[in-house]
């Protein structure tokens, strides 16, 4: 009852603040004139005069004014009034000195800029609901980290076959709906019907009928996809999105009902999403292009996904119903896919091998499914960066410190230049909490304007790191527009800031003695309370010492990672493209015609030396992952130690082209054709794992069980391909003919054979500069059949850089914050000095009476300044030692003790430093002396 | 004739105690009432009776309202709340507390 009263006395204090002032005091008046009429006129009725009457009721009021006043003082207003004065007064005191406040608004804004774009950030990637009806009622089945079953049968499924996926679907009526989505990575060659124009890659996403329906997503133009689409012969349709159809079609109406060619087969768009619509993942580039799951048969008539019941290639997301506790439904869904699984895999499947069923009877009662919120749609980036935005707010949080310590300086340099005046204001009867509430208001007028610069920094900030984080994005669906989440953080962390950094100031300024600076005391040379200053200023030079050694190993090392003589591969001279063929234009059968014509057609590019073409890029990371048997060895235990060899299928001319040595045996070359002997190359790391102390030539190994391990004859061994990170060890390979299959019970596995005989990546071997032949080896293709996407080309040299785009976002903030410490450093640095110099003028105004010249003085006070620069680097290079210890294991080619990195970043501060300290000592030094002495 | 001034503390609770027959009253009338009531051996300072009302309109122990007085002038109007009603319960209690208090060591000493 009490807190309520309360409550509503405040709301009455804060609501009487808008009532017009004049009005009330007019009221007051009023109120006042009719007491005082009353009073004389029961005096006069008393009996006494009229005159005598009324001065006496007058009398009984005394000073209205004071009156008046103290009424505003009861409901509030004073401090109102105090703080409208006290603004006025701080805007004049920061107005006359443009240096400072320059310098404060700027760290401020450096600072609070910072925190505003990570913040930004955070609230975009881990807490922004998707653009659809009712988020929070989503749940994603599955906690996404993918590998739920390729090659067995791992407990935590977080990707469906499409049977599986219409087993979840039909047998949980917990949810209202629940739908599929491919992973939404396929680039796609689209062109418009008709149109002479190349191809131009597209990311498509499959998705199920009801996946719009489910997110309750409304199309901007025509239809949005529905469950009739999804069937196996219908028409086929596809939806644009809404930046798709606006950057590369100008937002042409005549496109929604129009025909486009997808991988070669025409389809009718026949919607636009709705322009904030980024599909059901948060990631760079979303899907372009939706459509029905059903298409994939379409577009892949020999091997279908959408058929095969262990395909596991699908998502689900799911919308529950009001009231549903999702682990409840996560007991369900869990029960229901064990069903499954056991309907499937022991009664169907590998019945025949007893040991194979077994061992899956064994492992399904452990198989479940996690049933995650999905409100912020399914989690890709968020949960590749959670780690790296923490890290990011931390040192965010640290720069904003630094800055909070250094504007403290700045204002305790002014407050104490200004104490005479305090001390005036004092004597004239101020009271402390007056000149207390004046210091913070100038504090909190500064931490505002350097909010408001922080804001507009942070935006361009927020843009520069994704433009950092994701290289290659041409689209990232992060607003960097402050949200109000973002204005209001901005504005409470500004506060913050100025409450933080003007409390020490101000309450030096309150306790300002009134008589002791107008006595001209308190101005001794050497002052304890500047240690605290001196320490702050060792603190950021150590800080940025590390930040800068730190930044200068890892842009060092990073250096000679990109400029490497990789191991197994030549970088100069050399071209590679990712191609894609769809499948339903190039049926399995055509494939030797295919490639015969494409060697030829490669060979025939002028100033080509030598070409060949893979199943997966080099350089690139994504190779195969394969079960081996080896023929007289026993079973590999191929699951539980991860062991896995890579595997790629490779034309003739692959290893001389990449610039990988053959060592023994030979390489594939044109014999290796699909009705030859079955043969393999094998690298080192595959030789070495596989056959320790052997010689593997000879030896015959096949990709699953034993059955099939007479597939290969291994004919050659190459070098190490490791080119993706010299760093790592390498991993062990084994290379096939493109051509050449066998047969396999498993379904899946024939289908992934299927797969890898058709190639994603050619390699040209070039005299002259590589990038000069994209547009031949376009040409080149598109005289075979216009049909081959034509995704893109890369320089050797330009992909190993890429595989370091993660290093190189770390060298940016590393080198960022460093110069944003050193800058802090700095700033700091030109506060103590300018604080020491405004402290000690007398004391120079007598140095130089008594005979000291300017250069002196300079010295005397760059001196002071250096101070803890020298004991910053003292402490800051061991430090940076030790830090360069800790990383080394991520150095490449360079020593974590480099003394030219460690010298350079020690230069650049003690530079910075002298420039920092050398404005208040040049200013120290041109003081006139008699000025100096007889100031104060 | 000489009249008391009214004890530091204590016209918030008189100041509540004359509005409690439910009625409004505007200053002068509140300042009359004490003054009556007390058969003239109190005087309400108006210097501080304006300031003491508007402390009661904050703390939410009266309400305010412009009304016309029988000679048809503006006057502005107090009337209890019934929180004013409490506070002036827990008031008096607390006067009465301590008046027995005093007259005790008085009547003893």
């Amino acid at each position: 009852m009490r807190i309520l009263e309360r409550c509503g006395e405040w709301s009455r204090r804060l609501w009487s603040l808008f009532t017009p002032r004049a009005q009330f005091d007019l009221d007051l008046q009023e109120e006042m004139r009719l007491h005082r009429e009353l009073r004389a006129r029961s005096l006069e009725e008393a009996g006494a005069g009229p005159e005598e009457s009324r001065s006496a009721a007058q009398r009984k009021f005394g000073n209205l004014l004071r009156l008046q006043e103290e009424i505003h003082q009861a409901w509030g207003w004073n401090w109102i009034d105090n703080l409208g004065r006290d603004l006025k007064y701080a805007w004049r005191r920061l107005r006359n000195s443009p240096g400072f406040t320059t310098v404060a608004v700027l760290t401020l804004a450096l600072g609070i800029g910072a925190n505003t774009a990570i913040f930004t950030l955070i609230e975009q990637v881990m807490f922004n609901p998707l653009p659809v009806e009712r988020p929070e009622e989503l749940y994603s089945l599955g906690d996404d980290k993918i590998g739920c079953c390729w090659g067995g049968l791992v407990g935590d499924f977080s990707v469906y076959s499409y049977p599986l996926y219409l087993y979840l679907r039909d047998h949980t009526p917990e949810f209202s709906e629940v739908a599929a989505f491919s992973s939404g990575d396929e680039v796609l060659g689209v062109r418009p019907n008709g149109a002479q124009n190349a191809i131009e890659p597209f990311r498509g996403e499959s998705v199920s009928g009801n996946y719009f329906h489910m997110l309750g997503v409304r199309a901007s133009a025509g239809r949005l996809l529905e469950p009739e689409d999804d069937q196996p012969n219908a028409p086929p349709v596809v939806v644009m999105s809404y930046r798709a159809w606006r950057d590369k079609f100008a937002a042409d109406r005549a496109l929604v009902g129009g025909t486009l060619v997808i991988k070669g087969l025409p389809v009718t768009v026949v919607g636009i999403t709705p322009p904030e619509f980024f599909g059901e993942t948060l990631r760079s580039d979303p899907p372009a292009i939706f459509m029905p799951l059903s298409m994939e048969a379409t577009l892949h008539p020999e091997a279908s996904l959408v058929k095969h019941w262990n395909e596991y290639w699908l998502f689900a997301i799911g919308r529950l119903r009001p009231g549903i506790q999702p682990a409840q439904v996560q007991v369900r869904v869990s029960a229901e896919l064990r069903q499954w699984l056991s309907d499937n895999y022991v009664a169907d499947r590998y019945s025949s091998d007893p040991y194979i069923a077994g061992r899956y009877i064994k492992e399904i009662p452990k198989q479940h499914i996690v049933v995650m919120p999905a409100a912020g749609g399914v989690a890709t980036l968020r949960d590749e960066n959670k780690g790296a935005l923490a890290l990011l707010m931390a040192l965010s949080s640290l720069v904003l410190l630094l800055a909070c310590s250094n504007i403290a300086n700045l204002l305790l340099a002014r407050t104490t230049s200004s104490r005479r005046q305090t001390a005036v204001r004092l004597a004239l009867g101020a009271s402390r909490a007056r000149i207390l509430l004046a210091t913070m208001t100038e504090g909190l007028l500064l931490a505002l304007l350097g909010g408001a610069a922080g804001l507009w920094m942070s935006v361009a900030t927020t843009r520069g790191i994704l433009l950092l984080a994701f290289p290659d994005a041409q689209y990232v669906p992060i607003y960097t527009a402050p949200s109000p989440a973002v204005l209001g953080f901005a504005f409470a962390i500004s506060l913050l800031t100025g409450l933080i950094f003007s409390a020490g100031p101000a309450w030096m300024s309150a306790r300002t003695e009134a008589a002791n600076p107008m006595r001209g005391a308190g101005r001794s040379a050497s002052d304890p309370s500047l240690l605290p200053h001196k320490s702050l200023v060792v603190l950021q030079t150590v800080v940025s010492l590390v930040l800068l050694v730190g930044a200068g190993l890892l842009a060092v090392s990073l250096r000679q990672l990109k400029t490497q003589k990789a191991s197994g591969v030549e970088t100069e001279g050399r071209l590679m493209a990712w191609v894609s063929l769809p499948r339903n234009q190039f049926p399995s059968q055509r494939l030797a015609s295919f490639y015969q014509q494409l060697a030829q057609q490669l060979a025939e590019i002028p100033g080509v030396l030598s070409s060949s073409f893979s199943n997966s890029a080099p350089i690139s990371g994504g190779t195969m992952l394969e079960p081996i048997s080896i023929q007289g060895k026993p079973p590999v235990p191929s699951i539980a130690n991860g062991k896995w060899p890579g595997e790629n299928r490779v034309s003739a001319h692959y290893f001389e082209t990449i610039g990988t040595r053959l060592l023994h045996g030979r390489v594939i070359d044109e014999r290796d054709t699909a009705t030859s002997r079955h043969v393999a190359v094998i690298d080192q790391a595959f030789a070495r794992f596989f056959f320790p102390g052997e010689d593997p030539l000879g030896k015959h190994f096949g990709v699953q069980t034993v059955q099939h391990a007479r597939d290969y004859e291994i004919v050659g061994i190459v070098q190490d391909a490791q080119y993706r990170d010299p760093r790592m060890a390498s991993y062990p390979t084994f290379f096939l003919p493109l051509l050449q299959e066998e047969k396999y019970v498993d379904t899946a596995e024939d289908l992934e054979q299927f797969d890898s005989r058709y190639i994603t990546s050619i390699q040209l071997r070039v005299a002259g500069r590589p990038e000069a032949f994209a547009r031949p080896l376009g040409q080149a293709l598109a005289a075979i059949d216009r049909n081959v996407s034509f995704v893109r080309t890369r320089t050797f040299r330009e992909q190993i850089g890429r595989n370091f785009d993660q290093e190189h976002l770390v060298v940016w903030l590393t080198a960022v914050y460093g110069l944003l410490a050193l800058l802090l450093a700095s700033i700091g640095l030109y506060g103590v000095a300018s604080y020491l110099a405004a402290r000690r003028t007398k004391e120079i105004g007598i140095r130089m009476a008594l005979g000291a010249d300017r250069p002196n003085v300079l010295a005397l006070i760059m001196r002071g300044g250096m101070r803890p620069i020298a004991l910053g680097l003292a402490i800051g290079i061991p430090a940076a030692l030790a830090v360069g210890r800790l990383i080394a294991g991520r150095l490449y080619g360079v020593k974590s003790y480099d003394p030219l990195i460690f010298a350079s970043a020690s230069l650049a501060l003690v530079m910075s430093a002298m420039i920092a300290a050398y404005f208040p000592a040049r200013r120290a030094a041109s003081i006139e002396p008699m000025r100096a002495l007889r100031s104060e | 004739m000489p009249r008391d001034e009214i004890p530091p503390g204590t016209l918030t609770m008189l100041i509540l105690r004359v509005l409690v027959p439910e009625r409004q009253l505007h200053g002068y009338e509140i300042a009359k009432s004490i003054e009556q009531l007390s058969e003239d051996v109190l005087r309400v300072e108006e210097g501080s009776l304006y300031p003491a009302l508007q402390r009661l309109l904050i703390k939410g122990w009266v309400t305010a309202e412009w009304g016309v007085t029988r000679e048809n002038r503006r006057a502005r109007y107090y009337r209890l709340t019934s929180a004013g009603r409490r506070q002036l319960r827990e008031e008096i209690s607390q006067f009465e507390r301590v008046m027995g208090a005093i007259t005790r060591v008085i009547q003893t000493a």
